[in-house]
């Protein structure tokens, strides 16, 4: 009988103990901050939702005055036009293989700067550092010029390799593979040393595996820089067989000037890998963005 | 076996670590010094391992016992002097090449390889094949019964289970020389026992020459069969474990071999009688202590292990010391009592079942015969 009374007494207990739970879960700051950061999401994506509606709806409703959030009529004829009368298919082609290449050797080069400089006792050692510290307090647009002076000079303006060079000046990437590399236990390196193997089988089987996921990190961040990089692509390619998507953007046009409905096409197009990237590695994406932000201050 | 005691060569210590036949030299260092900047670790140091023996560098931390291991294994420069192994000098020789392996205290066991491919590391880098690393990562895991983890990483692993990782990276370069750096340090208590006799049985199954540096004397007293004992980057003594416990050379091993650590008392030397030398207690009483031929000093230390004083009663006329009982703790096998005296706390272990209070007024019997005089420079008289 005592366990049937207990159990009524649970019974109406209940409902109070959840009320006070429940009271406790209400979480005012949490519930205000929820809220400004969605107010803020619709700010941030609402460019992006409007560039989208604008590449479905026929020009004429483009140039109307007003703001209309949904297509009247409806039409993908936009993106038919880009996808058959223009070179996107060649500048997706020019696009991955520049950012590719510009991901491949900024990723080597900086891992082997890296580890040089962490790992390695040579003279200079110090200097190269500072050097390279000092050469991201340089805007890369500052360079622009002496850039273009350079690869022409050297035959490479209007070449994907031209494209490619100014790219490979990483300075950040350097810094966090040097950081990452002095944090590996000096043990390991040692028992490496004892085991025969050479200072490329430190780095290309220790340093780099075991720093696997700020490679990843690094590698997708550099290649999203590389895809969306205009200004050095729109100064180096003047043939339209060369360019990148985001230059083949400014391309998009007839005798009757710019076609809003199309070059949003081609934007989105040229966006939609990027998305892609981002969507699959987002928390690497975000990881090495906390990377280079701690290093940029 | 040979070693001058620091005190009476200065900055020059000798040494021979030799194993129970006393075989050939197999790794020897002469007049070896190790600078960092003005920091001197290693002072002219000169030391012998013999072929086949289980040699262990003991002392507390700083002595620069680590550093010896390192300058044997080419990751340490060698300021001054020369390394040899198998009578080649191999003071500039890179690590890879003296046919040597060491087992770090960290294990340094590569995370995102697996235990068969952390074997077989030296032999992949060397480009062998990989029929060969298979085979003999096989035969390895064998000996150490790794079998059934060879496809695990070392993160799924247990701390004995990597301890043993880490003896199988060494074990398949078949070096000459096994170095190890307080390889059981970071392993329990229970574990650390059970590895302690797998690496005896190794040792006793490969004969190979090992070098040990720990700072724990239960390690060494157990696996070594000579023990280099280090103090402030000199040798303070070498022998086997047994001889540095009865025969200390000075006070410092006399001190830091032993659990719970030798009595010290300050004692006048009323006499020196040829080998033995009369002392005057505090409290009075006297002792005839054994020293060596020649021996002289005025003022002394004598210095008695727990287990070379008995409980005996207050009024015994043998008891060369009186106090009371501090503090009582009970072993088991033994029972370890802190006796306040007016020459200071002593130490005192008895039986497992002796029968004391705290506040109990003792009197301390005093084995004169395993009791040491140190003199005023810490050497043993």
């Amino acid at each position: 009988m005592t366990a049937s009374a207990g159990l009524a007494s649970d019974l109406t207990a209940a409902p109070a103990a959840r009320r006070v739970r429940r009271l406790r879960r209400f979480d005012l700051a949490g519930l205000l901050i929820t809220l400004v950061t969605l107010v803020a999401a619709v700010i941030f994506a609402f460019p992006l939702y409007w560039g989208l509606v604008t590449t479905f709806k026929p020009e004429y409703e483009i140039v109307r005055p007003g703001v209309e959030l949904w297509p009247e009529r409806f039409t993908i004829e936009n993106y038919v036009h880009v996808l058959t009368q223009t070179k996107i298919g060649l500048w997706y082609v020019n696009s991955l293989i520049t950012s590719g290449a510009v991901t491949v050797i900024v990723i080597i080069m900086a891992a082997g700067a890296g580890y040089a400089i962490s790992q390695l006792s040579f003279p200079g050692r110090r200097l190269f550092w500072w050097m390279i510290l000092a050469s991201f307090m340089v805007p890369i647009p500052a360079l622009i010029v002496t850039h273009f002076i350079v690869l022409s000079q050297l035959g490479l303006i209007n070449t994907l390799a031209g494209v490619v060079g100014p790219q490979l000046i990483a300075p950040v990437t350097v810094i966090i593979y040097k950081q990452f590399f002095d944090s590996v236990p000096k043990d390991f390196r040692e028992a490496a040393v004892i085991d025969g193997a050479n200072d490329f089988q430190l780095l290309f089987r220790i340093y780099l595996p075991m720093n696997w996921g700020v490679t990843t990190a690094l590698a997708i961040i550099t290649f999203i820089g590389a895809w969306n990089l205009f200004l050095w692509p729109f100064l180096a390619i003047s043939s339209e067989d060369k360019m990148n998507i985001t230059v083949g953007i400014t391309q998009v046009h007839d005798a009757f000037g710019v076609q809003y409905g199309r070059d949003l096409a081609v934007a989105m197009l040229a966006a939609l890998p990027v998305a892609l990237v981002y969507l699959i590695f987002q928390r690497r994406v975000t990881q090495a963005i906390m990377l280079s932000a701690g290093i940029k201050g | 076996m040979s070693a001058e005691a620091p005190a009476n060569t200065g900055s020059v210590a000798a040494a021979t670590a030799a194993g129970a036949g006393g075989g050939a030299p197999h790794v020897e260092l002469r007049r070896v010094t190790k600078r960092y900047g003005a920091v001197t670790a290693i002072t002219d140091l000169n030391l012998t391992v013999e072929k086949g023996s289980f040699t262990a560098l003991l002392g507390p931390s700083g002595c620069g016992k680590s550093t010896l291991l390192r300058m044997i294994a080419g990751l340490e420069e060698i300021t001054a002097g020369q390394c040899f192994i198998d009578n080649v000098d191999v003071t500039g020789t890179p690590p890879a090449k003296r046919r040597i392996a060491m087992v770090f205290q960290s294990y340094a066991l590569y995370p995102h390889m697996t235990v068969r491919q952390n074997i077989a590391f030296s032999l992949s880098v060397a480009g062998r094949s990989k029929k060969i690393q298979n085979e003999r990562a096989l035969e390895v895991a064998r000996i150490l019964e790794l079998e059934p983890y060879l496809d695990r990483r070392p993160a799924e692993l247990s701390g004995g289970q990597r301890q043993r990782v880490a003896i199988g990276r060494a074990l398949v370069r078949k070096p000459e020389v096994f170095l190890f750096d307080e390889p059981l340090s970071n392993l329990d208590a229970k574990l650390r026992v059970q590895m302690r006799v797998e690496l005896a049985k190794l040792h006793a199954e490969l004969g190979a020459t090992m070098i040990y540096v720990t700072h724990d004397q239960t390690e060494a007293m157990t696996l070594a069969d000579k023990i280099v004992v280090l103090d402030k980057g000199v040798i303070s003594q070498v022998g086997s474990p047994l001889e540095l416990y009865n025969a200390p050379a000075n006070k410092f091993v006399a001190a830091f071999i032993g659990s719970p650590g030798m009595n010290f008392v300050a004692a006048d030397i009323a006499a020196m009688n040829g080998r033995t030398a009369s002392v005057i207690l505090p409290g009075g009483r006297t002792a005839e202590i054994g020293v060596s031929a020649g021996a002289n000093a005025r003022l002394a230390e004598l210095g008695v292990r727990p287990e070379h004083l008995t409980i005996v009663d207050p009024n015994d006329p043998q008891a060369a010391f009186a106090g009371a009982v501090a503090i009582i703790e009970h072993l088991g096998n033994a029972t370890i009592l802190y006796v306040d005296t007016p020459a200071g706390q002593l130490i005192v272990e008895g039986e497992g079942d002796l029968d004391a209070k705290p506040g109990q007024t003792v009197g301390l019997r005093l084995s004169e015969s395993h009791a040491r005089l140190f003199g005023e420079t810490g050497a043993t008289l």
